[in-house]
């Protein structure tokens, strides 16, 4: 305690100095922000070594895909859906537009112009007549006529790589893929756009959707609800704060302590270097309710209190006398259950763990040292209308309070005290049932449902999955999984092979096997082996005569063969399996579409046999395959091709899309594929493996949420052995621990219940449910024992507990419930969600405490207050205290008679 | 009146002849020099041979070969051409021929053979800026431009070039807008050429790295293609170059398609 006088001394000898120190240092650290970087990317949820992260970013790289903004045009007006004259050249002008874009600011960001996907920047395999194949551009120039727009139509549906991807089957939708250099570029596209579309009439409607424009859109718009959000949040609370203290001057006081906090915070992070995230940019929602609960537990005291002495100096010693544990202990408390988030294998959130409880420290130190500096500051004078007796008064003369709330909690403490078996009972019920609807939860995230469903973004995903195959993409990686063989075990095979074809020649066999036998001795891989091998072959070849030369030429062709074993995803069998695979995924229902090289080489052998429905299939030989192949490579793309096989075919991309961003989804399909390939082995050893924004938010989701349940378990003990040692009793300290179970089992029941998904924000709001709801707990606790041990008879402590103790309770459940509200009205759901989430702890954790903690005492009194009274009562019995209490009752009682 | 516009002809007539004097001294006419250009390019001798091995080099440095062999024979100088290309690696693609009857009056006629599925398909010559077996050369810059196609000034003389930029005279029937080619004054060899985008960017380069004199004939035996977006690139080198080896007109028919004629070996 010495240590609190000393700062209570300091605080108020010298307020100005502690004043100027606590706006010096808001200054200097809110400079900092000024160096702020965003970091809206929920990809950086994962560190950026993570290895399915590295991976991602290398099937980005080796595959040249970029992430993608899709631009659908929808034309439900036009019988011909989007086939008009006038719809495709408005998509025409789109696509050229968007090509030309780029950040003059910053040469990074830019459309990769290149790999856009448009009618007209793909190619269309056609029929040409006279048994022709060409390949055309799907749409060169936008048609003048009807007729020409129905061809575009029907050249598109009829091939199976754009048909669900391009153009949708009912010819309503039409897609333009447009891939960016990074991903925060996103919303930029968007804007630019938005403002060609702006000038565009007709019939058409434009949705411009794709993860990373929902993840920098969300940025983008988050940041804007910080700025309105946090300070409307901030107003509220201060009228909320006015209604119950009457008394501007004063209640300055914690809005000055909560701005203080959040500015040093901040400050801090900027400046220690740390991006905001989505994450963080909710510190300062969450440190607000965190930093005026303190102020406001004090000030309902000296509310209390102050008209007794008229002396502040007294009041403020006495008031910090009283809170200065409980206030110590809430703090810590609350910045262990954030710290713990430090534990969770997710950057962003250790960063907002870390900080919210530097905040939370910060705001219990400055509410000891400003709160009172501040009260000394003030006038006498304006001191002189504050507190309960005047508030009693006032009440007199308009006979109209709505926020008596003193009558209530009598009512209150009195059925808690004689009903508190049947209070305990109900809350057992509860706790069954909760559990009920907490096996409900469902762990599911999706970044387009962060925004209120409708929201542009959120309606551009919806109208467009139901016209696409998907526009949410995962990428599914098959690579080669057998071991390259030692130049060894080449060379006996090419020996074997070579034997074959030139038996009977025994000439050609021996220059064969000659050369056979100087490579193998010389090289070093399989690569210089087969190229070396390779290379003198055919310079032997060049003076055979031409028989010779057919047979020779056949020795070439085995040794490729051997070659090219490796290279699987030519390999009929592969394909086929590829196809079977492809064809499991749509059975799921999820995937709605998915392309392969598969895909493209069965359009093309189709269309090499004129269309053929039967040749809608994988060519019977590997070099079919390649031959097919390379006729498709003789189109406008020739690249196209390497964004689903690498061009030495080891390894294979199949892109998936699927129809939302679901994680839950996206889950299914991981297990249906895995479950695939164990009941259907390969003809050759694959290994797969995910990439692709869907999956990887799959992956961090499953991190977090085994990190969340981790570091709220070990949180959870960490502040039931602070408890413990808090009230020197382990039955205390299970205790206090009550109000927070029961707060948070009801809250998540509710969310199984309503089936809200278990999405990011619910999850990190476990955290600030514990730091919460053990406030009031402690509050109540702590003077619980304090007053019993000047009544020692709990039937008194009861009553007195329902006075001030309890008034301040619910002063805080009812500034910070309802001063959250505004964030009820942000366009962003997880903003919503802290919203009622804080509404909610706050009402049922004050609710529980006040309600479930005296009806526990009560039943468990004997063993809770055991050695209490045999124990000689602590040095300083405040008697000053109780006639206040005394007197206030009689105020109250006064006036009950008066109205 | 009359006097005066008399005086203002012959003198205008006068300076013009002037004029064409100065700066024709040696020089020529841009149809002339184009004229030559493709010549040289794609017209030496009456027919020939050469072994080309195109190395195709992506924007992340993989690599992937092409090797084929190709016979030309000419109708004559500008005129209607044959190829024959017979395809030796990939291995997997072996034995693939392919065949173009350039027309300069009509659509080229184009014919594929694939082996592995014994099939000779004809491919329509709609677009001849599609990619040549997956390089970055386009079939026009293995069989050549119409000049038709393109209306040509010549903006610039240097030392050693004629600098030509060439407009297309139906710019929805290309992806360019414009491009501009160096001729080397002296072979008439067209050694550079950039093309720019519609939105006035280059884009796409392509340039004779090495030419050398073979049975007379100025020849580009090592050219490279790059695509500037990409960042990707093409180099051809061509051996065993020969002209005037006396191809006969049969042996580009559809019939050695499928049995490549003895020309394709040495």
């Amino acid at each position: 305690m010495s240590k609190n006088n000393l700062l209570l001394k300091y605080s108020i000898e010298w307020p100005k100095t502690v004043t100027a120190l606590m706006v010096i240092m808001t200054i200097l650290l809110g400079a900092l922000i000024m160096n702020i970087q965003v970091d809206t990317d929920p990809e950086n949820m994962l560190s950026e070594d993570e290895a399915v992260r590295v991976f991602h970013n290398q099937v980005k790289k080796t595959f040249d895909l970029q992430d993608v903004v899709v631009l659908g045009i929808v034309n439900e007006n036009d019988p011909d859906g989007v086939f008009n004259p006038a719809t495709l050249k408005k998509v025409h002008e789109l696509t050229e537009f968007a090509k030309t874009l780029s950040d003059p600011n910053d040469p990074e960001k830019h459309v990769v112009s290149q790999n856009i996907l448009a009618p007209g920047t793909v190619d269309a395999i056609e029929q040409a007549g006279m048994g022709q194949v060409s390949f055309n551009w799907l749409m060169k120039e936008p048609p003048q006529t009807r007729e020409e727009s129905h061809k575009i139509r029907d050249l598109a549906m009829n091939n199976p790589l754009l048909k669900g991807t391009l153009v949708s089957e009912d010819g309503k939708a039409l897609a333009i893929y447009i891939p960016i250099s990074k991903k925060d570029y996103a919303y930029q596209v968007r804007s630019a756009l938005q403002e060609k579309i702006e000038d565009y009439s007709g019939k058409e409607q434009y949705h411009i959707t794709g993860l990373p424009v929902a993840e920098d859109t969300f940025g983008v718009e988050m940041f804007i609800q910080m700025a309105i959000s946090a300070p409307l949040a901030m107003i509220m609370i201060f009228i909320l704060m006015f209604i119950f203290f009457k008394n501007l001057k004063l209640i300055t006081a914690p809005m000055i302590i909560a701005m203080a906090t959040v500015i040093s915070t901040m400050g801090l992070l900027i400046g220690t270097g740390n991006t905001v995230h989505i994450m963080s940019s909710m510190i300062p929602i969450f440190l607000m309710p965190i930093a005026v609960v303190d102020s406001v537990h004090i000030l309902s005291e000296f509310f209390d209190l102050y008209q007794q002495t008229k002396n502040r100096r007294a009041t403020l010693e006495k008031v910090m006398g009283h809170l200065f544990r409980p206030m110590f202990f809430t703090s810590v408390t609350s910045a262990t259950g954030f710290a713990s988030l430090a534990l969770t294998p997710i950057p962003p959130v250790r960063t907002f763990g870390l900080f919210v409880a530097f905040g939370i420290m910060l705001a219990w130190f400055l509410t000891i040292v400003f709160i009172p500096a501040y009260i000394s500051l003030l006038s006498e004078k304006s001191l002189n209308n504050f507190g309960t007796v005047v508030a009693a008064k006032n009440k007199k003369r308009t006979k109209k309070d709505y926020f008596n709330i003193t009558k209530p909690l009598r009512w209150l403490g009195d059925f808690t005290y004689y009903r508190a078996k049947f209070i305990a009972t109900a809350s057992l019920i509860i706790l069954i049932i909760a559990a009920f609807g907490i096996m409900q939860i469902e762990i599911n995230d999706n970044p387009i449902k962060w925004f209120a469903k409708d929201h542009e973004v959120r309606v551009a995903d919806r109208v467009l999955n139901e016209h696409f195959g998907g526009t949410h993409e995962a990428y599914l990686i098959l690579t080669n999984g057998k071991k390259q063989s030692t130049v060894g075990e080449i060379s006996t095979q090419v020996q074997k092979s070579v034997s074959t074809t030139l038996t009977a020649h025994d000439e050609l066999l021996k220059t064969a096997q000659a050369i056979i036998t100087n490579v193998e001795e010389n090289a070093k891989t399989a690569d210089v082996y087969f190229s070396k091998l390779n290379e003198l072959w055919e310079s032997v070849s060049d003076d055979m005569n031409n028989e010779d030369y057919d047979l020779w030429l056949n020795s070439l062709d085995a040794l490729q063969s051997i070659r090219d074993q490796n290279q699987i995803f030519k390999n009929p069998e592969v394909l086929n399996y590829i196809d079977k695979l492809e064809d499991y995924m749509l059975t799921t229902g999820i995937v709605g579409k998915s392309n392969s090289v598969t895909d493209i080489v069965k359009k093309v052998h189709q269309e090499l046999y004129a269309g053929d429905e039967e040749k809608f299939s994988v060519p019977e030989t590997q070099n079919g395959v390649a031959q097919t192949l390379i006729s498709l490579q003789s189109s406008h793309n020739p690249d196209d091709l390497w964004h689903l096989v690498t061009p030495d075919y080891s390894q294979a991309n199949i892109w998936v899309q699927l129809k939302n961003g679901n994680n839950k989804d996206m889950e299914i399909t991981l297990a249906g594929v895995d479950k695939f390939f164990k009941n259907n082995p390969p003809p050759v050893e694959i290994d797969y493996k995910w990439a692709g924004l869907t999956y990887i938010n799959v992956v961090w989701q499953d991190k977090m949420v085994k990190g969340m349940l981790n570091s709220f378990l070990s949180s959870f003990l960490v502040v039931l052995i602070l408890m413990s040692i808090l009230f020197r009793s382990v039955l205390w300290g299970l205790l206090a621990m009550v109000p927070l179970s029961i707060t948070i089992a009801i809250i998540y029941a509710l969310i199984g219940f309503i089936g809200k998904d278990y999405d990011m924000p619910v999850a990190i709001l476990s955290s600030l449910t514990l730091g919460l709801a053990i406030d009031f707990a402690i509050h109540f606790l702590e003077r619980t024992r304090e007053i019993y041990k000047q009544t020692g008879s709990w039937e008194a402590t009861s009553r007195l507990m329902f006075e001030e103790p309890a008034r301040a309770i619910t002063r805080n459940v009812i500034v910070i419930a309802i001063g959250f509200t505004p964030l009820l009205l942000a366009p962003l759901v997880p903003y919503q969600t802290v919203g009622i989430f804080l509404a909610s702890i706050m009402a049922i954790s004050g609710l529980a405490t006040i309600v479930i903690l005296p009806a526990l005492i009560n039943i468990l009194k004997t063993k809770l207050f055991k050695g209490t009274s045999n124990r000689k009562l602590q040095s300083e019995i405040d008697e000053q205290y109780k006639t206040t209490i005394i007197n206030d009752i009689n105020d109250e009682e006064q006036l009950e008679v008066i109205s | 009146m009359n006097n005066n516009n008399f005086i203002l002809k012959t003198l205008t007539t006068a300076l013009l002849i002037l004029a064409h004097f100065v700066s024709g001294a040696g020089a020529m006419d841009v149809e002339t020099i184009i004229q030559k250009a493709n010549n040289a390019a794609y017209y030496a001798g009456d027919d020939g041979r050469a072994e080309i091995k195109m190395e195709i080099t992506d924007s992340q440095n993989r690599t992937r070969i092409r090797k084929f062999v190709i016979l030309r024979k000419d109708e004559k100088d500008g005129g209607n051409q044959m190829f024959y290309v017979y395809f030796q690696r990939p291995s997997d693609v072996r034995k693939m021929s392919f065949m173009v009857h350039k027309n300069t009056k009509k659509d080229d006629d184009r014919w594929l053979y694939l082996p592995a599925l014994d099939l000779v398909k004809r491919i329509a010559a709609s677009d001849k800026r599609t990619s040549f077996v997956g390089s970055h050369f386009y079939y026009e810059d293995v069989s050549g431009r119409s000049l038709n196609d393109d209306a040509h000034t010549l903006i610039e003389t240097t030392d050693k070039h004629y600098v030509v930029n060439n407009t297309p005279k139906d710019p929805g029937s290309v992806e360019f807008s414009s491009f501009k080619v160096w001729i080397d004054k002296k072979t008439f060899l067209p050694v550079k050429a950039v093309y720019l985008d519609k939105q006035q960017k280059a884009y796409r380069e392509v340039e004779a790295l090495e030419t050398k004199e073979i049975g007379g004939y100025p020849t580009v035996t090592k050219s490279r293609v790059k695509d500037l977006l990409s960042g990707g690139e093409t180099v051809s080198e061509f051996t065993n170059v020969s002209y005037n080896i006396g191809l006969k007109t049969n042996l580009f028919s559809e019939r050695y398609l499928r049995k490549p004629p003895k020309q394709i070996r040495k």
